[in-house]
């Protein structure tokens, strides 16, 4: 399976999620103004600060080139994660509900998180299993998931709530302890926390691999 | 610094725009300037 990483100008964890990737199959890096997705099988949209994000978070990458294509690519049963500033943008592009608002606490935090699985049946997740617990890292400013309460109540009915933050947990006062979500189909998913920041024990925890294991897991 | 009696202190985005149909910028708000979804926006001109 190959894996294109988006980089756009401000992007900051394309490198991480590059080699990452490269640990479980092939990956290369897309330009936020490529026409076409190079023929990747699934697309990482990694974290960073997308053309400085002054004026909204996520607010202006969806509207460079490469992005038509995500979406087009998304809404067909392309793999698509976003993480961190690229789940801010999923949000911003309407792949995915909801969106980012500033930490409760107003500053920014950088520390592992403790995550529970909910859904281990999203081809991000298919490596993990329900109930799972996974050590990653999290940092951010802007990263208190939100969507109205009706919102909520139907990513929960429908299983899109894929990871939540553990009991104590939750820095960032996320609604209803919510770190990762996907869409309805489960092709796209978000997360603040990086898995990209934890594939290898020497740093602390390998548990962020799953992920990009779960989607190599998916035939091309 | 001894100043009394402030309240609702409010720091929000102020975005100037030179346009010569104004009547373009609520769409401006809802498709870009603004997400309606978590932010209130006021037009003046």
């Amino acid at each position: 399976l190959k894996f294109g990483i988006v980089r756009f100008p401000g992007t900051c964890d394309d490198v991480d999620a590059l080699l990452a990737a490269r640990r479980v199959g092939e990956a290369e890096l897309l330009w936020h103004g490529d026409a076409d997705l190079h023929g990747v099988d699934a697309v990482i949209i990694p974290g960073g600060f997308s053309y400085g994000d002054y004026l909204r978070v996520g607010a202006i990458a969806r509207f460079a080139p490469v992005m038509a294509e995500v979406e087009r690519f998304a809404r067909h049963g392309g793999l698509v994660l976003g993480i961190c500033n690229g789940f801010q943008v999923l949000c911003e592009a309407g792949l995915l509900s909801g969106a980012l608002l500033p930490n409760t606490s107003l500053r920014f935090t950088c520390r592992q998180v403790g995550l529970d699985v909910v859904n281990a049946s999203t081809p991000w997740t298919g490596a993990c299993s329900v109930g799972e617990s996974l050590s990653i890292p999290a940092k951010h400013t802007t990263g208190r998931y939100w969507a109205p309460d009706p919102v909520l109540d139907e990513l929960e009915a429908n299983g899109q709530i894929v990871l939540r933050y553990k009991a104590g947990e939750n820095f960032n006062g996320s609604s209803r302890d919510i770190a990762g979500v996907s869409n309805k189909a489960g092709n796209v998913v978000g997360l603040m926390p990086h898995p990209e920041h934890a594939v290898d024990a020497l740093t602390g925890s390998a548990d962020g691999l799953k992920l990009f294991e779960s989607a190599a897991r998916v035939p091309a | 610094l001894g100043f009394d009696g402030v309240a609702n202190v409010h720091v929000g985005r102020l975005v100037e725009l030179d346009v010569p149909d104004a009547s373009q910028v609520a769409a401006m708000c809802e498709q870009l300037l603004a997400n309606p979804l978590i932010e209130d926006y006021e037009i003046q001109s």
